[in-house]
Protein backbone atom coordinates (compact mmCIF):
# COMPACT_ATOMS: atom_id res chain seq x y z
CA UNK A 1 0.00 0.00 0.00
CA UNK A 2 1.19 3.22 -0.85
CA UNK A 3 1.46 6.27 1.18
CA UNK A 4 -1.68 8.56 1.78
CA UNK A 5 -0.78 12.25 1.06
CA UNK A 6 -1.87 14.73 3.39
CA UNK A 7 -4.69 17.78 2.19
CA UNK A 8 -1.74 19.57 2.58
CA UNK A 9 0.84 17.99 0.76
CA UNK A 10 -1.99 17.84 -2.04
CA UNK A 11 -2.21 21.32 -2.20
CA UNK A 12 1.22 21.67 -1.99
CA UNK A 13 1.76 19.58 -5.22
CA UNK A 14 -0.54 20.84 -6.89
CA UNK A 15 0.43 24.64 -6.44
CA UNK A 16 3.36 26.75 -7.99
CA UNK A 17 6.29 24.32 -7.99
CA UNK A 18 9.46 23.86 -9.14
CA UNK A 19 9.88 20.36 -9.95
CA UNK A 20 12.85 17.87 -10.27
CA UNK A 21 12.94 13.93 -11.12
CA UNK A 22 15.58 11.98 -10.59
CA UNK A 23 16.49 8.05 -11.26
CA UNK A 24 19.44 5.91 -11.76
CA UNK A 25 20.75 4.31 -14.94
CA UNK A 26 21.69 0.65 -15.17
CA UNK A 27 24.84 1.51 -15.23
CA UNK A 28 24.46 2.95 -11.28
CA UNK A 29 24.98 6.89 -12.58
CA UNK A 30 21.98 8.92 -11.09
CA UNK A 31 20.16 11.38 -13.58
CA UNK A 32 17.75 14.03 -13.13
CA UNK A 33 15.14 16.20 -15.20
CA UNK A 34 13.02 18.88 -14.48
CA UNK A 35 9.08 17.78 -14.51
CA UNK A 36 7.20 20.22 -16.18
CA UNK A 37 3.47 19.53 -14.51
CA UNK A 38 2.44 17.18 -11.33
CA UNK A 39 -1.21 15.75 -11.11
CA UNK A 40 -2.63 14.20 -7.80
CA UNK A 41 -4.40 11.65 -8.26
CA UNK A 42 -8.13 11.68 -6.32
CA UNK A 43 -7.49 9.20 -3.93
CA UNK A 44 -4.45 10.83 -3.04
CA UNK A 45 -2.21 8.02 -3.67
CA UNK A 46 -0.37 8.41 -6.62
CA UNK A 47 1.22 11.17 -8.89
CA UNK A 48 1.47 11.92 -12.36
CA UNK A 49 4.15 13.71 -13.20
CA UNK A 50 5.11 15.27 -16.75
CA UNK A 51 8.46 15.81 -18.28
CA UNK A 52 9.50 15.72 -22.33
CA UNK A 53 11.08 13.32 -23.55
CA UNK A 54 13.93 14.83 -25.65
CA UNK A 55 14.84 16.41 -22.51
CA UNK A 56 15.04 13.65 -19.91
CA UNK A 57 15.99 10.67 -22.05
CA UNK A 58 18.31 9.37 -19.52
CA UNK A 59 15.71 9.45 -16.73
CA UNK A 60 12.86 7.61 -18.71
CA UNK A 61 15.59 4.94 -20.30
CA UNK A 62 16.44 4.96 -16.50
CA UNK A 63 13.10 4.36 -15.62
CA UNK A 64 12.21 2.09 -18.25
CA UNK A 65 14.98 -0.25 -17.00
CA UNK A 66 13.40 -0.24 -13.46
CA UNK A 67 14.91 2.38 -11.36
CA UNK A 68 13.03 4.06 -8.39
CA UNK A 69 11.96 7.44 -8.94
CA UNK A 70 12.04 10.59 -6.91
CA UNK A 71 10.52 13.86 -7.17
CA UNK A 72 11.20 17.08 -5.79
CA UNK A 73 8.90 20.01 -5.41
CA UNK A 74 9.56 22.79 -4.48
CA UNK A 75 7.79 26.12 -3.77
CA UNK A 76 10.11 29.19 -5.03
CA UNK A 77 9.10 31.83 -2.73
CA UNK A 78 9.24 29.74 0.60
CA UNK A 79 11.83 26.85 -0.44
CA UNK A 80 9.54 25.03 1.12
CA UNK A 81 10.17 21.16 -0.68
CA UNK A 82 8.95 18.08 -0.33
CA UNK A 83 11.06 14.49 -2.01
CA UNK A 84 8.76 11.88 -2.74
CA UNK A 85 10.20 8.25 -4.16
CA UNK A 86 8.47 5.16 -5.37
CA UNK A 87 10.39 1.50 -6.19
CA UNK A 88 9.03 2.43 -9.71
CA UNK A 89 7.20 4.43 -12.16
CA UNK A 90 5.11 4.07 -15.11
CA UNK A 91 4.84 5.88 -18.16
CA UNK A 92 0.60 6.70 -19.27
CA UNK A 93 -0.87 7.92 -21.79
CA UNK A 94 -0.46 11.83 -22.18
CA UNK A 95 -4.25 13.46 -22.09
CA UNK A 96 -5.23 16.78 -23.06
CA UNK A 97 -5.78 17.52 -19.28
CA UNK A 98 -1.80 16.93 -18.85
CA UNK A 99 -0.83 19.03 -21.67
CA UNK A 100 -3.51 21.69 -19.29
CA UNK A 101 -1.33 20.69 -16.21
CA UNK A 102 2.02 21.05 -17.38
CA UNK A 103 1.13 24.68 -19.07
CA UNK A 104 -0.48 26.00 -16.22
CA UNK A 105 2.28 24.86 -13.93
CA UNK A 106 5.31 26.43 -16.29
CA UNK A 107 3.39 29.34 -16.56
CA UNK A 108 2.87 29.63 -12.60
CA UNK A 109 6.36 29.16 -12.07
CA UNK A 110 7.55 31.45 -14.17
CA UNK A 111 5.42 34.08 -13.04
CA UNK A 112 6.51 33.67 -9.44
CA UNK A 113 10.13 33.88 -10.41
CA UNK A 114 9.70 37.12 -12.12
CA UNK A 115 8.06 38.28 -8.67
CA UNK A 116 10.87 36.92 -7.30
CA UNK A 117 13.35 39.37 -9.03
CA UNK A 118 14.45 36.99 -12.45
CA UNK A 119 14.60 38.39 -14.96
CA UNK A 120 11.21 40.25 -16.70
CA UNK A 121 9.75 37.77 -19.52
CA UNK A 122 10.67 34.95 -17.70
CA UNK A 123 7.44 33.14 -18.59
CA UNK A 124 7.95 33.29 -21.98
CA UNK A 125 10.94 32.26 -21.94
CA UNK A 126 10.18 29.47 -19.56
CA UNK A 127 7.40 28.21 -21.73
CA UNK A 128 9.99 27.84 -25.06
CA UNK A 129 12.65 26.28 -22.63
CA UNK A 130 9.57 23.69 -21.44
CA UNK A 131 7.45 23.07 -24.46
CA UNK A 132 4.67 20.77 -23.86
CA UNK A 133 5.02 19.25 -27.37
CA UNK A 134 7.00 15.82 -26.38
CA UNK A 135 5.43 15.10 -22.98
CA UNK A 136 5.93 12.01 -21.21
CA UNK A 137 3.28 11.20 -18.14
CA UNK A 138 4.90 8.94 -15.63
CA UNK A 139 2.05 7.55 -12.50
CA UNK A 140 3.81 6.51 -9.45
CA UNK A 141 2.38 6.27 -6.03
CA UNK A 142 5.15 7.22 -3.45
CA UNK A 143 6.69 4.65 -0.82
CA UNK A 144 7.65 7.26 1.60
CA UNK A 145 7.65 11.17 1.50
CA UNK A 146 10.75 13.67 2.80
CA UNK A 147 10.35 16.83 4.16
CA UNK A 148 13.16 18.58 2.01
CA UNK A 149 13.33 22.04 3.08
CA UNK A 150 16.75 23.75 2.81
CA UNK A 151 18.01 23.49 6.67
CA UNK A 152 19.21 20.94 8.95
CA UNK A 153 15.79 19.22 9.41
CA UNK A 154 15.97 18.64 5.62
CA UNK A 155 15.52 14.28 5.06
CA UNK A 156 12.78 14.48 7.80
CA UNK A 157 10.41 11.54 6.65
CA UNK A 158 7.16 12.85 7.00
CA UNK A 159 5.23 9.66 5.82
CA UNK A 160 6.14 6.26 4.41
CA UNK A 161 4.57 2.49 4.03
CA UNK B 1 33.96 17.34 -23.12
CA UNK B 2 32.36 19.30 -25.87
CA UNK B 3 31.17 21.98 -24.09
CA UNK B 4 34.02 23.68 -21.74
CA UNK B 5 33.68 24.25 -18.13
CA UNK B 6 34.38 28.03 -18.28
CA UNK B 7 31.71 28.80 -20.85
CA UNK B 8 29.43 27.61 -18.21
CA UNK B 9 30.87 30.29 -15.42
CA UNK B 10 27.28 31.93 -15.33
CA UNK B 11 25.38 29.41 -14.43
CA UNK B 12 27.62 28.69 -11.68
CA UNK B 13 27.34 32.52 -9.43
CA UNK B 14 24.04 31.46 -7.33
CA UNK B 15 21.76 33.04 -9.35
CA UNK B 16 19.72 30.24 -9.97
CA UNK B 17 19.46 26.70 -7.59
CA UNK B 18 21.01 24.10 -8.77
CA UNK B 19 19.93 20.35 -8.26
CA UNK B 20 22.25 17.26 -7.92
CA UNK B 21 20.74 13.41 -8.37
CA UNK B 22 22.69 10.97 -5.82
CA UNK B 23 22.07 7.72 -5.82
CA UNK B 24 22.38 5.40 -2.90
CA UNK B 25 23.94 1.86 -2.72
CA UNK B 26 21.23 -0.02 -3.08
CA UNK B 27 20.26 2.35 -5.88
CA UNK B 28 17.59 4.72 -4.73
CA UNK B 29 17.84 8.30 -6.46
CA UNK B 30 18.07 11.27 -4.23
CA UNK B 31 17.95 14.81 -5.75
CA UNK B 32 18.39 17.89 -3.66
CA UNK B 33 19.11 21.64 -4.16
CA UNK B 34 23.02 22.48 -3.96
CA UNK B 35 23.18 25.95 -2.50
CA UNK B 36 26.35 26.88 -4.54
CA UNK B 37 28.14 24.98 -7.16
CA UNK B 38 31.74 26.55 -7.61
CA UNK B 39 34.05 26.93 -10.50
CA UNK B 40 37.18 25.54 -9.29
CA UNK B 41 39.11 25.44 -12.82
CA UNK B 42 38.64 23.90 -15.85
CA UNK B 43 37.72 20.30 -14.66
CA UNK B 44 36.53 20.83 -11.16
CA UNK B 45 33.61 22.35 -9.33
CA UNK B 46 32.91 22.43 -5.55
CA UNK B 47 29.64 22.17 -3.86
CA UNK B 48 28.82 23.46 -0.56
CA UNK B 49 28.54 20.91 2.58
CA UNK B 50 25.91 22.37 4.72
CA UNK B 51 24.60 19.57 5.81
CA UNK B 52 25.12 15.53 6.71
CA UNK B 53 22.70 15.30 4.28
CA UNK B 54 21.42 12.08 2.07
CA UNK B 55 23.31 13.62 -0.97
CA UNK B 56 26.37 13.41 1.35
CA UNK B 57 25.80 10.14 2.47
CA UNK B 58 25.25 9.08 -0.87
CA UNK B 59 28.23 10.55 -2.50
CA UNK B 60 30.59 9.42 0.34
CA UNK B 61 29.06 5.49 -0.32
CA UNK B 62 29.09 5.77 -3.95
CA UNK B 63 30.84 9.37 -5.37
CA UNK B 64 29.03 9.25 -8.94
CA UNK B 65 26.98 12.32 -9.13
CA UNK B 66 24.49 14.56 -11.70
CA UNK B 67 24.48 18.40 -11.17
CA UNK B 68 21.83 20.51 -13.06
CA UNK B 69 22.83 24.06 -13.43
CA UNK B 70 20.57 26.84 -15.09
CA UNK B 71 22.11 29.52 -17.24
CA UNK B 72 20.40 32.98 -16.07
CA UNK B 73 18.86 34.82 -19.05
CA UNK B 74 18.09 32.20 -21.20
CA UNK B 75 17.61 29.29 -18.73
CA UNK B 76 19.17 26.52 -20.68
CA UNK B 77 19.24 24.23 -18.45
CA UNK B 78 23.46 22.08 -18.09
CA UNK B 79 24.00 18.33 -16.94
CA UNK B 80 27.38 17.79 -15.18
CA UNK B 81 28.56 14.24 -14.70
CA UNK B 82 30.91 14.77 -11.71
CA UNK B 83 32.85 12.50 -9.94
CA UNK B 84 33.74 12.99 -5.95
CA UNK B 85 37.26 13.55 -4.51
CA UNK B 86 37.38 15.23 -1.43
CA UNK B 87 36.13 18.11 1.23
CA UNK B 88 38.21 20.82 2.03
CA UNK B 89 37.49 22.35 5.37
CA UNK B 90 39.86 25.35 5.26
CA UNK B 91 41.98 27.42 2.92
CA UNK B 92 41.21 29.35 -0.16
CA UNK B 93 39.11 27.49 -1.72
CA UNK B 94 36.69 27.40 1.42
CA UNK B 95 36.89 30.67 2.20
CA UNK B 96 35.88 31.70 -0.98
CA UNK B 97 32.78 29.59 -0.79
CA UNK B 98 32.15 30.79 2.46
CA UNK B 99 32.07 34.40 1.75
CA UNK B 100 30.00 33.67 -1.85
CA UNK B 101 27.84 31.55 0.21
CA UNK B 102 26.70 34.54 2.27
CA UNK B 103 25.36 36.53 -0.37
CA UNK B 104 23.87 33.80 -2.00
CA UNK B 105 22.45 32.79 1.15
CA UNK B 106 20.76 35.89 1.56
CA UNK B 107 19.20 36.58 -2.22
CA UNK B 108 17.29 33.29 -1.15
CA UNK B 109 16.49 34.27 2.13
CA UNK B 110 18.39 31.77 3.90
CA UNK B 111 20.37 33.00 5.75
CA UNK B 112 20.65 31.85 8.84
CA UNK B 113 20.24 28.40 8.21
CA UNK B 114 23.27 28.52 5.68
CA UNK B 115 26.80 27.87 7.43
CA UNK B 116 29.49 26.01 5.22
CA UNK B 117 30.88 22.99 6.79
CA UNK B 118 33.18 22.20 3.80
CA UNK B 119 33.70 22.52 0.15
CA UNK B 120 33.01 19.17 -1.13
CA UNK B 121 35.42 19.01 -4.73
CA UNK B 122 34.10 17.06 -8.04
CA UNK B 123 36.32 16.62 -11.33
CA UNK B 124 33.71 17.23 -14.23
CA UNK B 125 33.73 13.95 -16.07
CA UNK B 126 30.96 14.90 -18.86
CA UNK B 127 28.93 18.49 -19.73
CA UNK B 128 25.35 17.78 -21.47
CA UNK B 129 23.55 20.90 -22.85
CA UNK B 130 19.95 19.83 -22.24
CA UNK B 131 19.13 22.55 -24.64
CA UNK B 132 20.77 22.76 -27.77
CA UNK B 133 17.82 24.21 -29.78
CA UNK B 134 18.30 27.42 -27.53
CA UNK B 135 19.71 30.17 -28.24
CA UNK B 136 22.52 31.20 -25.01
CA UNK B 137 22.10 34.50 -23.31
CA UNK B 138 23.47 37.34 -24.87
CA UNK B 139 27.44 37.72 -23.96
CA UNK B 140 28.09 40.26 -20.64
CA UNK B 141 30.69 43.18 -21.66
CA UNK B 142 34.03 42.16 -22.76
CA UNK B 143 36.15 42.31 -19.24
CA UNK B 144 39.09 42.46 -21.66
CA UNK B 145 37.82 45.52 -23.08
CA UNK B 146 37.61 46.93 -19.65
CA UNK B 147 40.69 45.97 -18.55
CA UNK B 148 42.57 47.49 -21.57
CA UNK B 149 40.53 51.03 -21.37
CA UNK B 150 41.64 50.99 -17.49
CA UNK B 151 45.16 50.64 -18.24
CA UNK B 152 44.63 53.56 -20.97
CA UNK B 153 43.22 55.53 -18.28
CA UNK B 154 45.70 54.59 -15.74
CA UNK B 155 48.40 55.50 -17.98
CA UNK B 156 52.20 56.31 -16.98
CA UNK B 157 52.59 56.49 -13.42
CA UNK B 158 55.57 57.62 -12.22
CA UNK B 159 55.21 57.89 -7.94
CA UNK B 160 53.10 56.15 -5.81
CA UNK B 161 51.19 59.53 -4.86
CA UNK B 162 49.67 59.47 -8.86
CA UNK B 163 49.40 55.78 -8.84
CA UNK B 164 47.18 56.36 -5.93
CA UNK B 165 45.39 59.08 -7.17
CA UNK B 166 44.36 57.16 -10.47
CA UNK B 167 44.25 53.52 -9.67
CA UNK B 168 40.89 53.93 -8.49
CA UNK B 169 39.66 56.49 -10.58
CA UNK B 170 40.75 54.03 -14.15
CA UNK B 171 38.43 51.57 -12.64
CA UNK B 172 35.38 53.77 -12.75
CA UNK B 173 36.07 54.08 -16.74
CA UNK B 174 37.03 51.00 -17.22
CA UNK B 175 34.37 48.68 -15.45
CA UNK B 176 32.31 51.39 -14.16
CA UNK B 177 32.83 50.71 -10.76
CA UNK B 178 31.52 53.46 -8.87
CA UNK B 179 32.69 52.72 -4.87
CA UNK B 180 36.31 50.99 -4.60
CA UNK B 181 39.35 51.10 -2.71
CA UNK B 182 42.93 50.63 -2.14
CA UNK B 183 44.38 48.98 1.13
CA UNK B 184 48.10 48.21 1.68
CA UNK B 185 49.16 45.49 4.12
CA UNK B 186 50.84 47.39 6.79
CA UNK B 187 54.40 46.57 8.16
CA UNK B 188 53.04 44.29 10.88
CA UNK B 189 51.64 42.12 7.83
CA UNK B 190 48.55 41.81 10.48
CA UNK B 191 46.06 44.68 9.11
CA UNK B 192 45.38 46.81 5.98
CA UNK B 193 45.31 50.67 5.70
CA UNK B 194 43.83 52.66 3.09
CA UNK B 195 45.79 54.64 1.27
CA UNK B 196 43.07 55.79 -1.17
CA UNK B 197 39.02 55.67 -2.51
CA UNK B 198 36.42 56.46 -4.42
CA UNK B 199 33.27 57.53 -4.39
CA UNK B 200 32.34 58.11 -0.33
CA UNK B 201 31.48 60.54 1.31
CA UNK B 202 34.47 60.67 3.52
CA UNK B 203 37.39 59.42 1.85
CA UNK B 204 38.74 56.81 5.05
CA UNK B 205 42.08 57.35 4.40
CA UNK B 206 44.17 55.69 7.19
CA UNK B 207 41.38 53.18 8.01
CA UNK B 208 42.42 50.01 9.32
CA UNK B 209 41.19 46.21 8.77
CA UNK B 210 42.80 43.39 10.16
CA UNK B 211 43.95 40.60 8.46
CA UNK B 212 41.16 37.82 7.80
CA UNK B 213 38.67 39.97 9.10
CA UNK B 214 35.50 41.02 6.37
CA UNK B 215 35.68 40.78 3.05
CA UNK B 216 38.78 42.46 2.58
CA UNK B 217 40.84 40.66 5.30
CA UNK B 218 39.51 37.61 4.10
CA UNK B 219 41.17 38.47 0.66
CA UNK B 220 44.22 39.52 1.92
CA UNK B 221 44.82 36.95 4.30
CA UNK B 222 44.67 34.02 1.58
CA UNK B 223 45.82 35.84 -1.15
CA UNK B 224 42.15 34.93 -2.93
CA UNK B 225 39.73 37.52 -4.72
CA UNK B 226 36.51 37.01 -3.30
CA UNK B 227 33.36 38.28 -5.06
CA UNK B 228 29.97 38.20 -3.33
CA UNK B 229 27.13 38.57 -5.91
CA UNK B 230 24.06 39.58 -3.61
CA UNK B 231 23.56 42.19 -0.61
CA UNK B 232 24.27 39.82 2.18
CA UNK B 233 23.03 40.07 5.92
CA UNK B 234 26.01 37.59 7.12
CA UNK B 235 27.98 40.49 8.78
CA UNK B 236 31.18 38.63 8.84
CA UNK B 237 31.35 40.27 5.34
CA UNK B 238 30.53 43.77 6.01
CA UNK B 239 33.87 45.48 5.71
CA UNK B 240 32.86 48.49 7.57
CA UNK B 241 32.77 46.25 11.01
CA UNK B 242 36.63 45.08 10.66
CA UNK B 243 39.42 47.02 12.41
CA UNK B 244 42.30 46.02 13.37
CA UNK B 245 41.69 47.13 17.59
CA UNK B 246 38.64 48.45 18.51
CA UNK B 247 39.75 49.75 21.41
CA UNK B 248 42.53 52.35 19.74
CA UNK B 249 41.73 54.84 18.09
CA UNK B 250 40.27 54.52 14.51
CA UNK B 251 39.57 56.07 10.96
CA UNK B 252 35.90 54.44 10.20
CA UNK B 253 36.33 52.26 6.83
CA UNK B 254 33.73 54.41 4.21
CA UNK B 255 32.46 51.79 2.81
CA UNK B 256 28.98 51.34 1.76
CA UNK B 257 26.43 50.44 4.34
CA UNK B 258 24.69 48.10 2.37
CA UNK B 259 26.35 46.97 -0.78
CA UNK B 260 25.09 44.12 -3.06
CA UNK B 261 27.86 43.56 -4.67
CA UNK B 262 31.74 43.27 -3.42
CA UNK B 263 34.83 41.97 -4.48
CA UNK B 264 38.29 42.11 -2.89
CA UNK B 265 41.16 41.24 -5.19
CA UNK B 266 44.86 40.81 -3.63
CA UNK B 267 47.62 43.08 -5.03
CA UNK B 268 50.35 40.34 -5.25
CA UNK B 269 53.76 40.25 -6.48
CA UNK B 270 55.13 37.32 -7.07
CA UNK B 271 54.71 35.67 -3.60
CA UNK B 272 54.31 38.92 -1.99
CA UNK B 273 51.22 40.15 -0.81
CA UNK B 274 51.73 44.22 -1.38
CA UNK B 275 47.24 45.37 -0.47
CA UNK B 276 44.09 44.41 -1.66
CA UNK B 277 41.74 46.09 -3.64
CA UNK B 278 37.92 46.28 -3.10
CA UNK B 279 34.88 47.76 -4.84
CA UNK B 280 31.34 47.43 -4.21
CA UNK B 281 28.10 48.06 -6.18
CA UNK B 282 24.59 48.91 -5.10
CA UNK B 283 23.46 46.50 -8.01
CA UNK B 284 23.00 42.62 -7.59
CA UNK B 285 25.91 40.70 -9.67
CA UNK B 286 27.64 43.93 -10.65
CA UNK B 287 31.06 41.75 -11.13
CA UNK B 288 31.24 38.86 -13.52
CA UNK B 289 33.40 35.95 -13.06
CA UNK B 290 35.18 37.50 -16.24
CA UNK B 291 35.19 40.73 -14.31
CA UNK B 292 36.92 39.24 -11.28
CA UNK B 293 39.80 37.68 -14.24
CA UNK B 294 40.53 41.18 -15.28
CA UNK B 295 40.70 42.46 -11.83
CA UNK B 296 42.85 40.09 -10.58
CA UNK B 297 45.61 41.25 -13.62
CA UNK B 298 44.54 44.52 -12.81
CA UNK B 299 46.07 44.15 -8.58
CA UNK B 300 48.89 42.18 -10.27
CA UNK B 301 49.88 44.93 -12.21
CA UNK B 302 49.26 47.72 -9.46
CA UNK B 303 51.38 45.69 -6.85
CA UNK B 304 54.08 45.64 -9.49
CA UNK B 305 53.79 48.97 -9.96
CA UNK B 306 53.92 49.99 -6.23
CA UNK B 307 56.72 47.57 -5.56
CA UNK B 308 58.63 49.13 -8.50
CA UNK B 309 58.08 53.09 -7.52
CA UNK B 310 58.92 52.72 -4.00
CA UNK B 311 61.97 50.85 -4.78
CA UNK B 312 63.14 54.00 -6.90
CA UNK B 313 65.84 55.75 -5.40
CA UNK B 314 65.32 59.28 -3.78
CA UNK B 315 66.46 62.46 -5.70
CA UNK B 316 70.21 63.57 -4.95
CA UNK B 317 70.40 66.79 -4.67
CA UNK B 318 68.21 68.59 -1.67
CA UNK B 319 65.65 71.15 -2.75
CA UNK B 320 66.07 74.73 -2.13
CA UNK B 321 64.33 75.53 1.10
CA UNK B 322 61.55 78.80 -0.21
CA UNK B 323 61.50 81.36 2.53
CA UNK B 324 58.78 80.77 4.78
CA UNK B 325 56.22 83.12 6.67
CA UNK B 326 56.35 82.28 10.52
CA UNK B 327 53.20 80.64 11.14
CA UNK B 328 50.78 83.00 13.21
CA UNK B 329 47.23 82.67 15.02
CA UNK B 330 46.28 80.45 18.30
CA UNK B 331 48.95 77.43 18.88
CA UNK B 332 47.54 74.20 17.39
CA UNK B 333 47.73 71.74 20.37
CA UNK B 334 49.39 68.89 19.17
CA UNK B 335 49.25 65.34 21.52
CA UNK B 336 51.32 61.94 20.86
CA UNK B 337 50.72 59.07 22.96
CA UNK B 338 53.66 56.71 22.32
CA UNK B 339 52.24 53.41 22.93
CA UNK B 340 50.35 53.49 19.65
CA UNK B 341 51.97 56.64 18.22
CA UNK B 342 48.67 58.03 18.24
CA UNK B 343 48.86 61.67 17.71
CA UNK B 344 45.89 63.88 18.36
CA UNK B 345 45.27 67.97 17.40
CA UNK B 346 43.24 69.74 19.20
CA UNK B 347 42.03 66.70 20.94
CA UNK B 348 40.57 65.45 17.55
CA UNK B 349 42.33 62.24 16.87
CA UNK B 350 44.25 62.31 13.72
CA UNK B 351 47.04 59.31 12.80
CA UNK B 352 48.85 56.88 14.46
CA UNK B 353 51.08 53.84 14.00
CA UNK B 354 53.92 54.51 11.81
CA UNK B 355 52.40 57.46 10.08
CA UNK B 356 51.81 59.00 13.62
CA UNK B 357 55.11 58.50 14.89
CA UNK B 358 56.73 60.06 11.61
CA UNK B 359 54.25 63.22 12.23
CA UNK B 360 55.66 63.18 15.69
CA UNK B 361 59.25 63.42 14.62
CA UNK B 362 59.38 66.01 11.78
CA UNK B 363 57.46 68.23 14.24
CA UNK B 364 59.89 67.50 17.13
CA UNK B 365 63.16 68.27 14.60
CA UNK B 366 61.45 71.38 12.98
CA UNK B 367 60.78 72.83 16.73
CA UNK B 368 64.14 71.86 17.50
CA UNK B 369 66.10 73.03 14.73
CA UNK B 370 63.53 74.70 11.97
CA UNK B 371 64.46 72.70 9.28
CA UNK B 372 61.46 72.02 7.30
CA UNK B 373 62.61 70.23 4.30
CA UNK B 374 63.37 66.03 4.85
CA UNK B 375 63.87 63.19 2.57
CA UNK B 376 62.91 59.18 2.95
CA UNK B 377 66.18 57.98 3.40
CA UNK B 378 67.13 60.27 6.85
CA UNK B 379 64.12 58.75 7.61
CA UNK B 380 64.57 55.15 7.20
CA UNK B 381 67.61 55.85 9.11
CA UNK B 382 66.06 57.28 12.31
CA UNK B 383 65.89 55.01 15.34
CA UNK B 384 62.89 57.05 16.72
CA UNK B 385 60.66 54.94 13.79
CA UNK B 386 59.55 52.26 14.11
CA UNK B 387 60.37 50.85 10.76
CA UNK B 388 61.48 47.49 9.96
CA UNK B 389 64.62 46.48 7.72
CA UNK B 390 62.85 46.18 4.67
CA UNK B 391 59.72 46.74 2.78
CA UNK B 392 58.49 49.57 4.84
CA UNK B 393 56.48 50.90 3.15
CA UNK B 394 57.55 54.32 3.86
CA UNK B 395 56.35 55.70 0.85
CA UNK B 396 52.80 55.07 1.18
CA UNK B 397 52.83 56.43 4.58
CA UNK B 398 54.03 59.78 4.18
CA UNK B 399 51.26 60.13 1.30
CA UNK B 400 48.37 58.60 3.82
CA UNK B 401 49.93 61.13 6.43
CA UNK B 402 49.83 64.04 3.40
CA UNK B 403 46.07 62.81 2.74
CA UNK B 404 45.05 62.67 6.17
CA UNK B 405 46.23 66.00 7.47
CA UNK B 406 44.94 68.05 4.05
CA UNK B 407 41.84 66.46 5.48
CA UNK B 408 42.13 66.58 9.21
CA UNK B 409 44.38 69.09 9.92
CA UNK B 410 45.36 71.53 6.79
CA UNK B 411 47.22 73.82 8.86
CA UNK B 412 49.91 71.44 8.65
CA UNK B 413 51.07 69.88 5.12
CA UNK B 414 53.72 67.80 3.72
CA UNK B 415 54.31 69.22 0.02
CA UNK B 416 56.28 67.08 -1.87
CA UNK B 417 59.75 68.30 -3.44
CA UNK B 418 61.18 65.53 -5.23
CA UNK B 419 61.60 61.54 -4.89
CA UNK B 420 62.04 60.79 -1.48
CA UNK B 421 61.81 64.45 -0.84
CA UNK B 422 59.20 66.54 1.13
CA UNK B 423 58.72 69.92 2.75
CA UNK B 424 56.82 70.39 6.26
CA UNK B 425 54.47 73.30 5.73
CA UNK B 426 53.14 75.09 8.94
CA UNK B 427 50.00 77.71 8.45
CA UNK B 428 49.85 77.65 12.38
CA UNK B 429 52.26 77.92 15.43
CA UNK B 430 52.07 74.38 17.19
CA UNK B 431 52.42 73.43 20.61
CA UNK B 432 53.92 69.79 21.11
CA UNK B 433 53.12 67.39 24.15
CA UNK B 434 54.00 63.87 24.74
CA UNK B 435 51.18 62.47 26.64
Amino acid sequence: MSVLLTPDQTAFLQGTLSMNVGAVGRDGWPCVCRAQGLVVARDRRSLTVLLSASRGRAVLESLDAGSAITLVASRPATHATLQLKAARAARVGVSAAHHAASARCVAAFGAELETLGYAAGLSATLAGVLPTDDLVALRFAPDIVFDQTPGPDAGRVLAHT
Amino acid sequence: MNISLESLRPCLDGAIPAVVATASPDGTPNVAYASQVHYVDSEHVALSFQFFSKTRENVLAHPYAQVQVIEPKSFRHFRLKVHYLRTETSGPLFEYMKAQLAGIAARSGMAKVFALRGADVYRVLDIENVDPRLLPAPAPPDALLKLRRTFAHLGACDDLTRLADRALAALAHGFGIRHALLALLDETGGALYTLASLGYSASGVGAEVALGEGLIGVAAREAIPVRINYHTGDYTYHAALYVADPASPRIPLPVLADPHSQIAVPLTHGEYLVGVLYAESEENAFFSHADEDALVVYGRHLAALIVQLAALPDDAEPALAAPAPAPSGAPLAVRYFAHDHSVFVDNDYLIKGVAGSILWTLLNEHAASGRRDFCNRELRRDPRLPLPDFGDNLETRLILLARRLAERCPQIALEKTGRGRFRLELARPLQLNAG
